[in-house]
């Protein structure tokens, strides 16, 4: 089943005086469970597709149904609602929040999601684990290594169990073996059923998906199947 | 998010700064705590002027020398005050024609000034107030502790006897009884037959550092005048007040000889007035004052509010980045609207909660200063009405000025917020 499909998608920044077209007339779906990553140079429009794909902006034109649901029709309330609840995000910057500890750092998500505290807790605490930072919980998130933030920043992404998690060049601000378990944390991740999108520029780091899309001026330009998949687990060969 | 985590994420951020939450803080405390102490000194003044009107009962009206309008006529007003300490027209027949009137139920004419009294080697410095039997229970509401009243009979026949307020009598005879001792006022000689128990200030007046004579005897012996200088008269019926007085000018204004069918009170010679109203005069001017002084403290208070929004506009500033974050992880509009909400609430109720405790302080300060200064028993008054409007405007300011911040962070684009360097 696809949790994405999008037909014909547009998006074009206007400041007044200059248009700028960033996404021009792009189409594909997703199925769930896929491991997906967008490729491209700078400026070829993947974080453009993927904010709008993770709803934090809005197409110009265009289709976009997120898991059956038209996006075009939700409300801003009713798009950060799904944001809560179906998806995750990970960050080139971790974007951890400075004076708080990793524990509420994790928490975040759930903040806006109206649980018990136990149940908080307990859903924090196995995100935690599930990323091998349990035992950092009451570290605040400038006494952790680069690494470790952003196993933070993805346990806080997937604190809410999320349908998808979208990773916005998670390792471009890490040594490559830190973005080596980052990689496979994501692919473990994968492996338990998690949709994922991963946007690079790193043409290795892409392989590590079941499939890329390429694109160049706002279009896709290669949509495949990865032939041979590499396992981070197994190292990164440059 | 719920109101416990928004509070939490509040106290966090606030603590982060604490030296700039401090300083915000600063402009709502020096504006709540001076609203509450001018509004609590205000209180104070007027229960003092109810307090020292109200032991003398509230039916009371004074006939005086002089006229309105000469008071009216501005920088006059010393010019005036001696021209009336020599009108020498009111007389001790016009009290007794107010005393007849039917209006009025009891009045007693005062001849009074300063003098020191001796006994043995002390002296006392009093007021002597020269009246009738009758004016001496008009006036001082004290028992006797020693000896009786004057009679009627020594103001017929200029009696020296004279009745001692509780402090000169504790001045001049301490524990021994003064009843049938030898004072000498103004080199005569007087008889004590009564000392009166403690009675306090009245009309701003120590009625325990007063002696009464018999009328006559002030008038002739100490003053030697032949007028009088102020009647006091009670009207019989508290809801007729203005008639009695209306009633006493016509009865005066006969006796004097004045022509004046229009009521005009500058061509009297003399003027009436009502407790009442004078109380109410004052009871006005005080409120305006307090009034007054509110406003220009309030203007504190808006200077901190604005000091508030300031502040809440660099800490959005500062947090673009997190609000970008937390919109991405689900934060609806309102969400990130009460967050920043709730910050500036908290600056402005924990600001005002000390507020309100300095300006209880200096309330209670200023009571103890005025009460030493102006040697009266100065009440504090707790302001409780003031303490609530500062509680209420302190939570205005805070919704008011923090309105304004939280609803640009709510605006945010979470994808430029997210970029925000």
């Amino acid at each position: 089943m696809n949790i994405i499909e999008v037909k014909d998608l547009r998006k074009v920044y206007s400041n007044g005086y200059v248009s700028t077209v960033a996404l021009d007339g792009v189409s594909f779906d997703v199925k769930e469970g896929e491991f997906l990553a967008i490729v491209g140079s700078s400026g070829c429009g993947k974080s453009t597709l993927m904010h709008i794909l993770g709803l934090l902006d809005r197409p110009t034109s265009g289709f976009y149904n997120f898991g059956g649901k038209n996006v075009f029709e939700m409300s801003d309330d009713e798009a950060a609602r799904v944001r809560n609840k179906k998806m995750g995000f990970v960050f080139q910057s971790f974007n951890l929040l400075p004076r708080t500890s990793i524990f509420n750092n994790v928490k975040l998500p759930l903040v806006y999601g109206g649980l018990s505290d136990e149940k908080e807790k307990e859903m924090v605490l196995s995100a935690l684990e599930s990323v091998g930072l349990k035992d950092k919980a009451n570290n605040f998130s400038n006494q952790l290594s680069g690494g470790e933030q952003q196993r933070a920043a993805i346990a806080r992404a997937l604190v809410n169990h999320p349908a998808i998690i979208f990773a916005d060049e998670p390792t471009g601000n890490l040594d490559s073996l830190s973005g080596q378990n980052v990689l496979e944390l994501l692919q473990d991740l994968n492996d338990d059923g998690h949709t994922i999108i991963l946007v690079t520029h790193e043409k290795y780091t892409s392989e590590m998906a079941q499939r890329i899309i390429e694109m160049k001026d706002g279009k896709i330009v290669l949509d495949e199947k990865v032939e041979n998949r590499k396992l981070a687990k197994n190292g990164l060969i440059k | 998010m719920n109101l416990r985590d928004s509070i939490k994420t509040a106290l966090i951020s606030l603590k982060s700064n604490k030296t700039r939450s401090a300083l915000t803080m600063l402009g709502i405390v020096i504006g709540i705590s001076s609203v509450v102490t001018m509004v609590s000194i205000g209180n104070g003044a007027k229960q003092l002027i109810i307090g020292q009107f109200s032991t003398l009962g509230s039916n009371n009206i004074f006939i005086e020398p002089g006229s309105f309008s000469k008071k009216m006529e501005g920088n006059q007003g010393m010019q005036s005050m001696l021209e009336e300490m020599t009108i020498k027209t009111l007389k001790y027949e016009d009290y007794k024609a107010i005393e007849k009137d039917p209006l009025i139920s009891k009045a007693a004419p005062l001849a009074f000034g300063a003098e020191k009294i001796f006994y043995k080697g002390n002296d006392f410095k009093v007021t002597y107030l020269g009246t009738t039997p009758e004016g001496i229970n008009i006036l001082n509401k004290a028992e006797f502790i020693y000896g009786n009243n004057f009679t009627e009979e020594d103001v017929k026949s200029l009696g020296r006897d004279v009745v001692l307020g509780y402090k000169v009598k504790e001045t001049l005879f301490g524990e021994e009884d003064p009843i049938g001792k030898i004072v000498r006022i103004r080199g005569n000689n007087f008889r004590v037959i009564g000392s009166l128990d403690q009675q306090g200030t009245q009309m701003f007046m120590n009625l325990d550092e007063v002696i009464y004579l018999p009328i006559t005897t002030a008038q002739k012996v100490i003053l030697g005048v032949d007028h009088i200088q102020e009647i006091v008269a009670q009207a019989k019926d508290e809801n007729r007040i203005e008639e009695a007085v209306e009633s006493i000018r016509l009865t005066i204004r006969e006796r004097h000889a004045i022509d004046n069918p229009e009521g005009d009170p500058a061509k009297d010679d003399f003027k009436v007035v009502s407790q009442k109203e004078t109380a109410e005069i004052l009871d006005t001017v005080i409120s305006i004052f307090t009034m007054f002084l509110s406003s220009v403290a309030a203007i504190a208070l808006l200077v901190g509010g604005i000091g508030i929004m300031n502040i809440m506009l660099v800490s959005v500033t500062e947090r673009t980045k997190e609000i970008g974050l937390r919109k991405a992880v689900g934060a609806r509009r309102s969400d990130v609207m009460t967050q920043f909400l709730i910050e500036a609430l908290i600056l402005t109720l924990i600001g005002g909660l000390i507020g309100i405790f300095f300006g209880l302080v200096f309330s209670l300060l200023a009571s103890f200063i005025l009460g030493a200064v102006l040697s009266i028993s100065w009440q504090f008054s707790f302001p409780l009405n003031a303490v609530a409007w500062a509680f209420c405007v302190a939570t205005a300011i805070g919704l008011v000025f923090g309105l304004y911040p939280a609803r640009r962070a709510s605006k945010l684009n979470p994808i430029e917020a997210l970029r925000y360097e």
